[in-house]
């Protein structure tokens, strides 16, 4: 509930009739103001708090949304473990809790995996064979989440999203895109697509409301590649064949635009995905194109610095 | 007394129509085809190939179909069907069959080509698309190969009908020839594989009879019959 998704889908949360008391867990505080919900400041390896928090609030639906991408808010080796800390920690008390009816947890289409002859636009039924750091990630959240729900008996329901890019989420492709010259695959510029956090709030908030058992692929509608993308936002391409990524990706680390390997690797091998599924399972799809989220992506103010008025001494 | 105070207007929209004029291409479909592209490069095709189209009146208006067409070895008649009836139909026209490499896979792939795979393909039939695939090459510009049942069992799973597309060109001359037929009855129901390699033994056929009818010249020597069809 701290981070910018989280806060997003408790606002919307909050709005819905059906929703009675809502109760939220994180690191950090949320980032709008939330009137009705609870909301907990627990690490997530406080496993002991988190357990009593959550089953003292008995919930009936568990959103998991506690899924750190590599260097979005922290490093590849601390979001594997505030993950695996998180989901172990609030899938495993929420199996405790007698109300529980349904599990919804975030993932992301970079399960898939980018493969040699893997698939142009996976769609829910075919094999999760995750390529990066990021793909593992959330197939373990899968796991953890998937075999929890088959133990008590209640749907576990996942959303795989695309990158998610918004004014306020912390999105290492949005920072790699926003830089001022913008590294690309000149041979290969495969495309991707993303989806626009309010549009992947409101999947969560549909996939609670109706109880989603199965996984859906939360995706905006079109697909962009990299130079495309840079283009529409005015960048300087700088072309790269294969080698000399490697010096790249440590200079732009330096630069504060670190590439994980999970970006690395839609740059050179695009991430698109099948969301067809998502009208049928969730009644709701992404409203914002692709293209228009990364026009958006470049239409937010870079820091505005406001000089300090100068009093007029008489 | 209340003041119309104008706020800042945030310049997502402009921006967005700025660019979309003046950027060369903007976006990719969602399978990585770029209309903006294949426009720009029409030209350069129809310099290449002067496609005569016939028998448009066998595609679907909007549902999804396999077209199956026959294949002389480099005459790269994937490429030139789709191309052709993606201009004639007005709708994106894709075809089986880009190496999962860079350069040539990326380029391909703008162009609307797909991975050789039974699930890639079924998922485009799934969302309505008309897919191009070839039968395999034979040295000879009129006689159809055999065609891949595992391909041919995408569209069957799916439901979307099998259409065979007698193709000819020349490697000398820019004309050639795409002629959609009917699509394929198969005359058993099958609830199995069966169906599969039955109905892509039938399109075979269908395709030999499309070029037999076809016409042109037999003279048993590759080289003198492509010569004769510039």
């Amino acid at each position: 509930m701290g981070g910018e998704l989280g806060s997003l889908v408790a606002s919307l949360l909050e709005a819905e009739a059906w929703v009675g008391q809502l109760c939220g867990i994180d690191v950090d505080p949320p980032r709008r103001r939330l009137r009705k919900a609870e909301f907990h400041r627990i690490e997530p390896s406080d496993r002991e708090r988190i357990v009593d928090v959550v089953t003292a609030f008995d919930p009936h639906v568990l959103i998991h949304l506690a899924v750190w991408e590599p260097h979005a808010r922290a490093g590849t080796n601390h979001a594997r473990q505030f993950t695996d800390q998180a989901t172990t920690s609030i899938v495993g008390a929420a199996a405790e809790c007698r109300s529980l009816e349904s599990i919804v947890v975030r993932s992301g289409i970079e399960i898939y995996g980018r493969r040699k002859q893997s698939l142009t636009r996976p769609d829910e039924s075919v094999a999760a064979h995750p390529t990066s750091d990021f793909g593992q990630m959330v197939q373990r959240v899968e796991a953890v989440a998937g075999a929890a729900g088959a133990r008590v008996g209640v749907a576990v329901g996942s959303l795989r999203l695309a990158p998610v890019l918004g004014p306020h989420v912390p999105s290492p492709l949005g920072r790699l895109l926003r830089q001022p010259a913008v590294p690309f695959s000149v041979l290969a510029d495969p495309p991707f697509t993303v989806v626009e956090d309010a549009d992947a709030a409101r999947a969560f908030v549909a996939a609670a409301q109706r109880r989603l058992d199965r996984p859906v692929n939360v995706v905006a509608p079109g697909a962009i590649t990299g130079l495309q993308a840079l283009l529409r936002g005015r960048r300087l391409p700088l072309p790269m064949i294969g080698p000399e990524w490697a010096l790249t990706r440590r200079l732009s680390h330096v630069l504060g635009a670190p590439i994980p390997d999970h970006v690395l690797e839609l740059m050179h091998r695009g991430r698109l995905a099948d969301g067809s599924l998502a009208l049928e399972a969730l009644g709701v799809t992404p409203l914002v194109s692709t293209a228009a989220v990364i026009d958006r992506l470049y239409a937010w103010p870079s820091v505005v610095r406001v000089p300090k008025a100068i009093k007029a001494v008489a | 007394m209340a003041q119309l105070i104008e706020l800042p207007r945030r310049p997502a929209a402009a921006v967005a129509a700025t660019t979309e004029s003046l950027i060369i291409t903007g976006a990719v479909d969602e399978w990585g085809r770029d209309a903006h592209l294949n426009k720009i490069l029409s030209p350069l095709l129809r310099l290449r190939w002067d496609v005569s189209v016939g028998g448009l009146q066998h595609l679907p208006a909007r549902a999804g179909a396999l077209l199956v067409t026959n294949e002389r070895r480099l005459s790269l008649s994937p490429l030139y069907v789709s191309w052709a009836l993606a201009r004639a139909t007005n709708r994106p026209v894709r075809f089986v069959g880009r190496p999962d490499s860079a350069p040539l896979g990326a380029a391909l792939r703008r162009f609307g080509a797909l991975l050789s795979d039974p699930d890639e393909v079924r998922g485009a039939l799934r969302h309505g698309e008309l897919v191009v695939m070839a039968a395999r090459a034979t040295s000879h510009p009129r006689h159809a190969g055999p065609v891949d049942h595992e391909l041919i069992g995408a569209a069957i799973t799916t439901g979307v009908a099998v259409i065979p597309v007698a193709s000819m060109s020349s490697v000398m001359g820019r004309a050639a020839r795409a002629e959609v037929g009917a699509a394929i009855r198969p005359r058993r129901k099958r609830r199995g594989p069966l169906a599969d390699l039955e109905v892509a033994e039938a399109v075979q056929r269908h395709l030999q009879k499309m070029l037999d009818e076809l016409g042109g010249v037999h003279t048993g020597m590759a080289p003198i019959d492509w010569l004769a069809e510039g």
